[in-house]
């Protein structure tokens, strides 16, 4: 039982859950990014800009709310749906007519939206930090464990993840417009042959994905601070867990963020200064193992 | 006939540069000699990329891990080794190149989109153990201040020494596109199986190709640190290679010095749209747009298209 | 020259290529035939190495070249035309076919001396023979079906091939390119003395220059004999109940 006491220590508990919250905020990231390319074959580096967006936009609505619960709630949902309509139009205005070209000029395309929007949030926004209070509820921690303190608003965290991997499940796999989007991804002429609005489809898919970039934004927002760069950084996270969980798999994308996020915690707990280089250390050993991806992925 | 001529003038116009170049210093103040320097070392590392990307048809997402490497290389050596620093310059470029062809190994039995997204892989932890290994690289603070040997130390030698090293490696890379290496390097481009069908070891070439444009690119790391003394870890970063990826659709990826010129754009833009406002990202994202739309062979490409255009009608017609 | 042994090759739950078998001898022309879905560009493509097949041999002139990389293939001394057109669309006719040669002379690795100045009197020496001189600067991507079809030919011939697999030469040709494709292979077998494998749909052509015939139906050879011997087989005909193939 001591050993037991040991190996779990809490320290270590509390790292896994620490990491666990990541986990929550690059999965429901990932899962739109890897819907938009195993759907629509767009390497979106434009979802980037979309978190960074949602995170300012939820500073920006929580505030004109006062800045308390009720703001917290509304732009949680105001932000990630702000979001989603401008990404409509986007894809509407401009994605929608580079569909039969190359893979690369729509990844340069969507890095052209990153470098715009990039601007746009400094000129609307400015380039300072921004805070978002967290909820009333939430403030404060829990203990688990031995006394180690645990925020509460990171156990929202990891009640939300799974709500929002279900509902994404549920979206995908068992409505219509679901179904329509899994087939197109393999067979996108089949589809259009059997008559149906491939098009819009497309523009839906699109719009989830980019929601949830949103939403991820807008929670990670009581947690870190809302500054320019946030969408570099965690792109890159994003793509590296797409890649290592099979493009267009859900599931894949939670895994792959689970490694992501635990690789992080934990190696900061073994080797403080390095320890943000596991996450990366263990997606090239992924990689080497399984080029394609752990999960089956939709290309 | 017109293709001759065309030549001709091509070739007018070509030599006219290169003297105005080497007259810059003459009457050009000491910033835009800078900015020129920048301008040749950028363009030297887009058409590096350009070898693999436009003229091997593989999608080199990540090259300035090459760049970033080789400067840190040569910076590192600079300072770090008790070596005289001319030997910093040569470590560069062949570290590059080393990493070029072990990341190769690697991503080359993938397809083209997995290609791209392990070498982000692999570079992204190159970058990011630069970035925190602060006790040996500086971390995010890079490098300042390395010490160039005397005699390319000034502004207007730095730039000779650049505008030198970046003429040869062009005519270098110039000779090697249109050597059979080449010839064969843009089959493989154009159609894989055919160009295997036809004997030609596809994966062997192509791993030839990126050993040789991550010793180019190696090359440019060493000329930023004779031109600016420092080194940072965003050289490594990806936003860096996107950019350098848009500078070679920009000028025309399937031209020559379409990168060059790409490059000369891009970094006019930061430089002057900076001077004005805070937000230069923006002009070029909308510069990209534009681009990608209407003028997808970049600006060369479509005059080239022009040109060709123009030279059909004069054959038919003779 | 040439054998083929139970050759197999299934993709995921479909079996493409069933226990196919194959003869050539040198200098022959022979032909495959079979309806659609049989099975031919499969084969050819197990037998050039663009696929690996999962059971059976490829034996040319006596060497076991089963499973090669098709560059390893083409250097053993077969050359191939693809049946949907493989070129190079960006670059000229001269260049496409002078590329091949390079590549035959392992001049490939050469990394300085401009490609301009070699190889051009063969290329030209091809391209006369195949009939594309006038046209050899133009741009493969903006050239009509039929040339491109040639083109493939002479770019096979670049290898200087023992054997040349020709699929589906005729395929979307207009009436004269076809003949003049006719005439360019019985030109090839004839005063080049190459050995010739090709898959047609067109009955007519097949029967005319073929010395002797492979029936595939469903991945399988039914037969594999003279012209004469093919037309009176049994199953061949009923593989063929409603008539004519051509497509």
């Amino acid at each position: 039982m001591d050993v037991l006491y040991t190996i779990f220590s809490p320290k270590l508990m509390s790292q896994i859950f620490v990491g666990l919250s990541r986990t929550v905020i690059l999965f429901i990231v990932a899962s739109g990014l890897s819907l938009i390319l195993g759907v629509l074959r767009i390497p979106n580096i434009w979802h980037g800009s979309l978190y960074m967006v949602g995170a300012f936009m939820t500073f920006t609505i929580s505030g004109a709310f006062g800045g308390g619960s009720v703001g917290f709630w509304m732009a949680l949902i105001l932000a990630p749906l702000g979001v989603a309509f401008v990404s409509l139009i986007a894809e509407r205005s401009f994605f929608q007519h580079l569909y039969e070209r190359e893979h690369l000029m729509l990844l340069l395309l969507t890095f052209a939206f990153s470098l715009v929007f990039g601007d746009l949030v400094k000129m609307v926004w400015g380039m300072e930090y921004k805070s978002v209070p967290v909820p009333r509820i939430f403030q404060g921690s829990i203990h688990l464990f031995g006394g180690l303190p645990f925020p509460r608003y990171n156990v929202f965290l990891l009640v939300i993840g799974p709500v929002v991997a279900v509902a994404l499940w549920l979206i995908v796999n068992k409505t219509k417009v679901g179904k329509i989007s899994r087939a197109a991804a393999v067979d996108r002429e089949m589809v259009g042959a059997v008559g149906i609005n491939v098009s819009w489809v497309f523009a839906f898919v699109f719009m989830i994905g980019c929601l949830l970039a949103g939403l991820g934004g807008a929670l990670v927002a009581p947690t870190v601070n809302v500054s320019l760069g946030m969408d570099h950084t965690l792109i890159m996270e994003a793509f590296l867990i797409v890649i290592i969980g099979g493009l267009g798999n859900i599931w894949g994308a939670l895994l792959g963020a689970l490694i992501f996020g635990l690789a992080q915690s934990l190696g900061i707990l073994i080797w403080p200064q390095f320890g943000i280089v596991f996450p990366y250390a263990a997606v090239i050993v992924v990689l080497l193992l399984r080029p394609t991806g752990l999960l089956k992925s939709t290309w | 006939m017109l293709k001759n001529t065309l030549e001709g003038k091509g070739r007018i116009v070509g030599g006219a540069v290169i003297v105005l170049l080497f007259l810059f210093p003459l009457f050009l103040p000491r910033f835009y000699i800078y900015l020129v320097s920048i301008i040749l070392l950028t363009g030297l590392l887009a058409t590096s990329l350009n070898l693999p990307l436009g003229y091997g048809g593989i999608f080199q997402f990540h090259h300035a891990v090459f760049y970033g490497v080789g400067a840190y290389g040569a910076a590192l050596t600079i300072t770090k080794s008790g070596l005289s620093p001319w030997f910093g310059f040569v470590v560069a470029p062949l570290t590059a190149a080393l990493l070029s062809l072990i990341m190769g190994l690697i991503c080359i039995r993938l397809s083209k989109l997995y290609f791209g997204m392990l070498q982000i892989s692999l570079g992204s932890l190159v970058w990011i153990i630069v970035y925190r290994w602060y006790s040996f690289t500086g971390g995010d603070n890079g490098i300042h201040g390395i010490p160039v040997p005397n005699v390319i130390s000034s502004p207007n030698s730095a730039y000779y020494f650049t505008l030198l090293v970046t003429l040869l490696s062009l005519w270098a890379l110039y000779k090697i596109i249109n050597s059979p290496f080449g010839s064969a390097l843009q089959g493989i481009r154009d159609n894989p199986v055919r160009s295997a069908m036809i004997g030609i070891n596809v994966k062997l070439h192509q791993l030839v190709v990126l050993v040789i444009a991550g010793f180019f690119a190696g090359v440019a790391g060493s000329l930023f640190i004779v031109v600016d003394t420092a080194v940072f870890p965003d050289m490594l970063f990806w936003t860096l290679s996107l950019e350098v990826l848009i500078m070679c659709l920009l000028g025309g990826w399937f031209t020559f010095l379409g990168p060059m010129l790409g490059a000369a754009i891009t970094i006019f833009m930061r430089t002057f749209v900076s001077g004005f406002t805070d937000y230069w990202t923006l002009p070029l994202g909308i510069l990209m747009m534009l681009v990608i739309f209407f003028l997808p062979n970049g600006i060369l490409g479509y005059i080239e298209e022009k040109l060709h255009g123009s030279l059909i009608e004069q054959t038919v017609k003779e | 020259m040439l054998e083929v042994k139970s050759l197999s090759k299934s993709f995921g739950g479909f079996v493409a290529v069933n226990g196919a078998n194959l003869e050539v001898e040198k200098g022959e022309i022979v032909a495959v035939i079979g309806p659609n879905g049989a099975g031919k560009t499969t084969l050819f493509n197990l037998i050039t190495g663009v696929l690996k097949p999962e059971n059976g041999k490829v034996f040319f002139k006596g060497e076991d070249i089963t499973g090669l990389p098709s560059y390893e293939v083409c250097k053993k001394g077969i050359s191939r035309s693809f049946q949907v057109v493989n070129v190079f669309q960006r670059l000229s006719i001269f260049e496409n076919v002078r590329i091949s040669i390079l590549s035959r002379e392992r001049k490939t690795w050469n990394l300085f001396t401009p490609s301009a100045k070699l190889a051009v009197e063969e290329t030209n020496g091809i391209l006369e023979s195949v009939g594309l001189m006038g046209k050899k600067d133009r741009t493969t991507g903006l050239i009509s079906h039929g040339d491109r079809k040639v083109l493939e030919i002479a770019m096979a011939l670049g290898g200087n091939p023992e054997l040349l697999i020709l699929d589906e030469p005729t395929a979307g040709m207009a009436p004269e390119e076809t003949s003049h494709c006719i005439e360019l292979i019985k030109d090839l077998s004839g005063k080049r003395g190459l050995t010739i494998l090709f898959c047609e749909h067109d009955m007519e052509i097949v029967f005319g220059i073929a010395n002797r015939i492979m029936v595939m139906v469903r991945g399988g050879t039914i037969i594999q004999g003279s012209c004469d011997e093919v037309r009176s087989n049994q199953a061949v005909q009923e593989a063929y109940l409603g008539g004519s193939d051509a497509c």
